[in-house]
């Protein structure tokens, strides 16, 4: 067994420092680690799990969000979120600052994509904050930490990956218990922003008047109704969270093309062909994660793991401890999707062995993957960040350490107040 | 005719499937929610429609995001090394890339085609023969060759240049 699993693991790597696109590596590490058990048909078993794998109804919300959140993005959301947020936070000193966390929360939620979060409002927030004399490392520290509160707080296609990848986790619990956990994040942030602020005598913008705030709140309305459909309908029993997800793009489609008329009808197979190629990136890492998974569980490496972290510990703090420092280590060098597709079936058995339910590992995941899309050097969220605002990995770094203390105390805040994820879930019985 | 050629031919054709089989599947799925409010009972084909097209939609857009350098990668400890050794890594890693999509998509695939076809397998609700969904797999298969063919090409073109 040792052998396989030091193919498994050396090939891995090997594969992912070479710049094999992440999917192909994991297909590629476990064609190798069955190949070398020898009698196994390993072509056939990867073909079937690439295939088979991917075609569950459940993942189809993922396509679904994907495609309503590219047409509410082009439909204007961002500039109609800016507005409705400048209209409650803008006032206090330092408002640009909350105004951009604030529109983050709501876009990403919205749109289920960090990456779209930070293009989209960073293109408007961070020059608009330059202008006014922010600094520009702090724009785009706040920015790019924002922007990942988005995939806590429902809909969220990561939160799909879990359950899908947990098995026997449901959906919907996995998005109502993100969403005080993502609110949390945010105010971390927004709370760092408060002290630096005030430190930097940031000025307040002006105060809306109350008939400017109905005005930006009447525009905003139709794009937050989105998310009471989703989460109404899924939390009332009216429908699955893939029919949600399919309600979610013809609501987004009449508000884009007829409501707002941002989107024109020649634009329509533009958009079809940008989410599919997005949906499928996701949907192969899915498909040869699960070949992978298939040779962890054949190799018994839950097992072993699990063995392993309980006999340096049987202390349930320490074990949380070790588990959230190895996803921060593997979440600077690893994006999200494939790290919870490898990392769930591995560490999920041991916490649920200490009490952990799997819906609070999944947030706690989750808001521990978050981190590393903020921190060199695989970042997603700031390289792109740090594009938008036009400065270096370098320069904004350093800015970034407090946001980086805020979003590692809520991670914390999550790991040992399991309440504070259950609560919701639990309100509504889908735990 | 060169490899270019063929390849943003191909990808046209892939394209346009891709996008029939999007709007397909969102009209399939609305149709159910739309069929179990207003009929009062569920069409029984929806489900199973919607999980065929997302195999074919997730298999051909993974060939075509591959062609537009979509998928992620680390590309950190690459990007260190000298330029010329980032051309060849470029050429290792599309290499890689045709040997896992020649042995398990084109050839494992086609086992999984062949031997789900000759098990008489069907679906459940509309009686489809389940072999004709896993053709996509050698498809897909082939269609990663031909990408990373089109890029080995394309280096192969830069080396030549540069000479």
């Amino acid at each position: 067994m040792d052998t396989q699993v030091l193919i498994l693991v050396v090939s891995f790597l090997l594969l992912l420092v070479m710049n094999v696109p992440v999917a192909v590596a994991i297909g590629v590490s476990t064609l190798l680690t069955i190949l070398s058990i020898g009698d196994a048909p390993a072509f056939y078993i990867i073909a079937q799990r690439m295939s088979s794998g991917v075609g569950s109804f459940p993942l189809l919300a993922i396509p679904f969000f994907i495609l309503s959140g590219v047409l509410m993005g082009e439909g204007g959301l961002a500039r109609r979120l800016i507005d409705f947020a400048a209209a409650i936070v803008g006032r206090f000193p330092g408002g640009l600052s909350y105004v951009n966390t604030l529109t983050c929360m709501l876009f990403g939620s919205i749109s289920g994509s960090a990456a779209a979060a930070v293009s989209s409002i960073g293109g408007f927030m961070i020059p608009e904050m330059n202008e006014k004399g922010y600094d520009k490392r702090f724009n785009v520290a706040v920015t790019t930490t924002a922007a990942t509160t988005g995939l806590m707080i429902p809909p969220s296609n990561i939160m799909i990956v879990y359950a899908v990848a947990a098995g026997n986790v449901s959906i919907s619990a996995m998005f109502i218990a993100g969403i005080i956990p993502g609110i949390v994040v945010g105010m971390g942030i927004m709370l760092v922003c408060a002290v630096m602020s005030i430190q930097r005598g940031y000025g307040a913008g002006e105060r809306a008047t109350f008939r400017e705030a109905a005005i930006a709140f009447k525009r905003a309305v139709l794009s937050l109704l989105l998310v009471v459909i989703v989460l109404g309908g899924i939390l009332g029993g009216v429908f699955s969270a893939t029919e949600a997800a399919a309600i979610a793009v013809a609501y987004s489609f009449v508000l884009a093309v007829w409501v707002y008329k941002q989107v024109k009808m020649k634009d329509l197979s533009r958009i079809l062909l940008q989410s599919g190629k997005t949906t499928a990136v996701v949907m192969l890492l899915i498909g040869t994660s699960k070949a992978m998974s298939w040779i962890l569980a054949y190799q018994n490496i839950p097992q072993t793991v699990s063995e392993v972290l309980l006999g340096v510990s049987e202390n349930p703090i320490m074990i949380f401890v070790i588990i959230n420092l190895l996803l921060l280590f593997v979440g600077t060098f690893m994006d999200m999707t494939p790290a919870v597709l490898i990392f769930t079936p591995i560490f999920l058995p041991v916490v649920v062995e200490l009490g952990m339910h799997p819906v609070h590992f999944g947030v706690m995941m989750i808001a521990n993957l978050c981190i590393g899309l903020c921190t060199p050097p695989v970042g997603t969220c700031l390289f792109l960040g740090c594009g938008v605002g036009k400065i270096s990995i370098a320069q904004v770094t350093s800015t970034l350490i407090p946001f980086f203390i805020a979003m590692f105390v809520a991670l914390m805040l999550i790991t040992y107040w399991p309440a504070l994820t259950m609560v919701l879930p639990q309100l509504f019985g889908l735990v | 005719m060169d490899i270019h050629t063929i390849r943003s031919g191909v990808r046209r054709i892939i394209e346009i499937l891709l996008i029939l089989a999007m709007g397909l599947l969102v009209i399939d799925v609305l149709w159910g929610v739309v069929s179990r409010f207003v009929l009062g009972a569920q069409s029984r084909y929806t489900e199973e429609l919607a999980t065929m097209l997302l195999i074919w939609v997730s298999l051909l857009g993974a060939s075509l995001a591959y062609g537009s350098g979509q998928h992620l990668g680390v590309d950190y400890f690459v990007g260190k090394l000298h330029p010329d050794a980032q051309g060849f890594m470029r050429i290792v890693v599309a290499l890689v890339v045709i040997a896992f999509a020649g042995s398990v998509m084109v050839y494992g695939g086609t086992i999984l085609f062949g031997q789900t076809l000759a098990s008489g397998q069907v679906s459940p609700a509309m009686g489809l023969k389940m072999g004709y969904v896993y053709l996509v797999v050698p498809i897909s298969g082939v269609l990663f060759i031909l990408e990373s063919l089109s890029m080995l090409s394309a280096s192969g073109n830069e080396v030549g240049e540069e000479c």
